[in-house]
């Protein structure tokens, strides 16, 4: 596990990817703790919460080629053919996805040290964000590592990688439109108002508690919700799963 | 030792590797011929742990590779067709990796790597990016590659392909050597590599096996019978016919003609073929015609592989 760790984190450095996303965060970060600052009023937890949206674009970057550089060099028969098991194979990629984060995140401690030096404050509500951060860097890295998996071509790994944070980021809006959407399907089938509607709601209630950014809004305040990080692990171990089993599968394909 | 059992690999409805079974020893180099497509590389695959069978067994060193795959696989060493080479990593960085990967103590490191390093001759471009270096090193940091862990086996896919004939010597020799510590497959479809280095060769054809045999062994019983070809100063027909009289000689036939030289084919019966030789030798003298040429026409490889894979090829 630490031979992959260690290689995965290091290429990050031998190539653009490790510059280009810590570059990223750091201008991204930068920006939003200057605009704060300059206001005259800086917030620790709306800066990291800010970043996490941007996700989007750093995740799939760094994730990208964890596997689907290996397919097309073929260098995952080495995963293979060697007494290293799949299972550390998954497990290292993640880490070295995440300690690239952990490395980004130091923007921010920066941020915090300025902050408090400058007789800023940094309260609960600041650690909550920040949790909640790496454990969503997580998710989102699982994601994009299963994304990375099911192709051979980067870019294509990229895109669903892509597809995968922006459904769930918009999984609020989606429950919206699912609200109709089965509202008038229900409807149309001749189901009274009354039962249309809780139906409805139903749908709308299942897919707006997949949101794990609603389940995790009351971090910000200091109120922590154990369940919810639950959740976002549970959804990582999940994709990491689907990954393990997705490299298996090539072992045993018969097409 | 690899002992392999009925070793079937289903893909759709098309068996790559349809019951094939062998068994190669300690010490040995074993060749693995076959025209393309006919399965080598999946066989390969399968015996290293990258593929499943569909059915049959792979055991090596007595461990199988599906139920112990961590013992069985710290016996192999293996190069496939393509090396897995990291581009982007240093020769050094890489074998280091490899390290990591095989499990190999920190303490043993440095001197394996270093006699490694040293039996395939890369110690000159140790620092420099596998991305840089010519196809003939990326080949031999594949074998290096495939040697780290100390693997009694090493099994090598078609290791001197797009390689440069010194290149191509050079690979061959390191083989050779490695062959006195090592049980080797090498799989190739250049014949006359197999025929330098192997001990015995496996042939197999559409999934299956065409033939098992040591090389000798092989051409002997393809032949069946010796072949001589004789250059002479002499008119073809006449100096054909004239031969036929020789007992021990079967057919004559003239291969090429002109004024002055002709070459004529002989197919001789029974194993004294130096009386035979002699025999010529006198009546040509008698007749005053000057041999120029005469050398014994011993089945190639080529012939032998053509013979066994011939007629079963899919039109």
């Amino acid at each position: 596990m630490y031979a992959i760790f260690k290689r995965e984190f290091l290429s990050y450095f031998r190539s653009p990817v490790g510059y280009v996303s810590i570059a990223i965060f750091s201008f991204l970060s930068g920006f939003i703790f200057y605009s704060q600052f300059s206001a005259g009023s800086v917030n620790i937890g709306s800066e990291v919460i800010s970043l996490r949206s941007f996700f989007i674009i750093i995740v799939p970057i760094i994730t990208m080629g964890l596997l689907a550089e290996d397919k097309k060099r073929g260098t995952d028969i080495l995963y293979y053919t060697t007494p290293v098991s799949l299972f550390n194979v998954v497990v290292g990629k993640v880490l070295a996805s995440f300690a690239l984060f952990a490395v980004m995140f130091i923007n921010v401690i920066i941020h915090i040290i300025v902050t408090v030096a400058c007789g800023g404050s940094f309260g609960v509500g600041g650690v909550g964000t920040i949790i909640v951060f790496f454990f969503m860097a997580f998710m989102f890295i699982s994601m994009g590592l299963f994304a990375s998996a099911i192709t051979d071509n980067q870019i294509v790994s990229a895109i669903v990688a892509f597809l995968f944070i922006l459904i769930t980021q918009l999984l609020s809006v989606i429950s919206e439109y699912a609200y109709t959407a089965s509202y008038s399907i229900v409807k149309v089938l001749g189901v009274k108002a009354d039962a249309a509607t809780s139906f409805a709601n139903a749908i709308r209630k299942g897919i707006a508690w997949l949101d794990p950014f609603v389940k995790t809004q009351d971090f910000r305040l200091g109120i922590f919700s154990v369940s919810s990080l639950i959740f976002l692990v549970s959804v990582g171990v999940l994709f990491m799963y689907l990954t393990f089993r997705v490299l298996e599968k090539k072992r045993w394909s018969q097409a | 030792m690899i002992e392999i059992n009925n070793l079937v690999k289903r893909y759709g409805d098309k068996k790559a590797v349809n019951g094939i079974s062998f068994t190669v020893n300690d010490d040995e180099v074993l060749g693995f011929l076959g025209p393309n497509g006919a399965g080598k590389t999946t066989t390969m695959n399968i015996i290293t742990g990258y593929l499943s069978s569909t059915s049959g067994t792979v055991k090596v060193n007595g461990h199988d590779i599906l139920e112990e795959p961590e013992l069985a696989k710290k016996e192999i060493g293996y190069l496939p067709e393509n090396p897995p080479l990291y581009t982007d990593m240093t020769v050094n960085e890489y074998l280091d990796f490899i390290c990591d990967l095989k499990g190999v103590a920190k303490s043993k490191r440095k001197q394996m790597l270093e006699r490694i390093i040293s039996l395939v001759k890369i110690s000159d471009v140790t620092d420099r990016l596998i991305g840089n270096l010519s196809k003939g090193y990326k080949q031999r940091v594949g074998i290096a590659q495939a040697m780290v862990g100390d693997p009694s086996i090493l099994i090598l896919d078609e290791p001197t392909v797009g390689l440069d004939p010194s290149q191509i010597i050079e690979i061959r020799k390191l083989i050779k050597s490695l062959s006195k510590s090592h049980s080797i497959i090498i799989s190739s479809h250049i014949l006359s590599e197999i025929q330098e280095i192997a001990d015995r060769v496996v042939i197999i054809n559409h999934g299956k096996i065409a033939a098992v045999d040591s090389l000798t062994d092989l051409s002997k019983r393809l032949s069946g019978q010796t072949k001589l070809m004789l250059t002479v100063g002499a008119p073809a027909k006449e100096c054909a016919a004239k031969i036929q009289t020789i007992h021990g000689i079967s057919a004559a036939v003239p291969k090429i003609v002109n004024n002055k030289v002709s070459q004529i084919e002989l197919t001789l019966v029974g194993e004294n073929s130096t009386e035979i030789r002699s025999a010529i030798f006198f009546m040509m003298a008698r007749e005053n015609w000057p041999i120029l040429e005469m050398r014994s026409l011993d089945p190639t490889l080529e012939e032998v592989f053509l013979n066994i894979t011939a007629g079963k090829r899919r039109a």
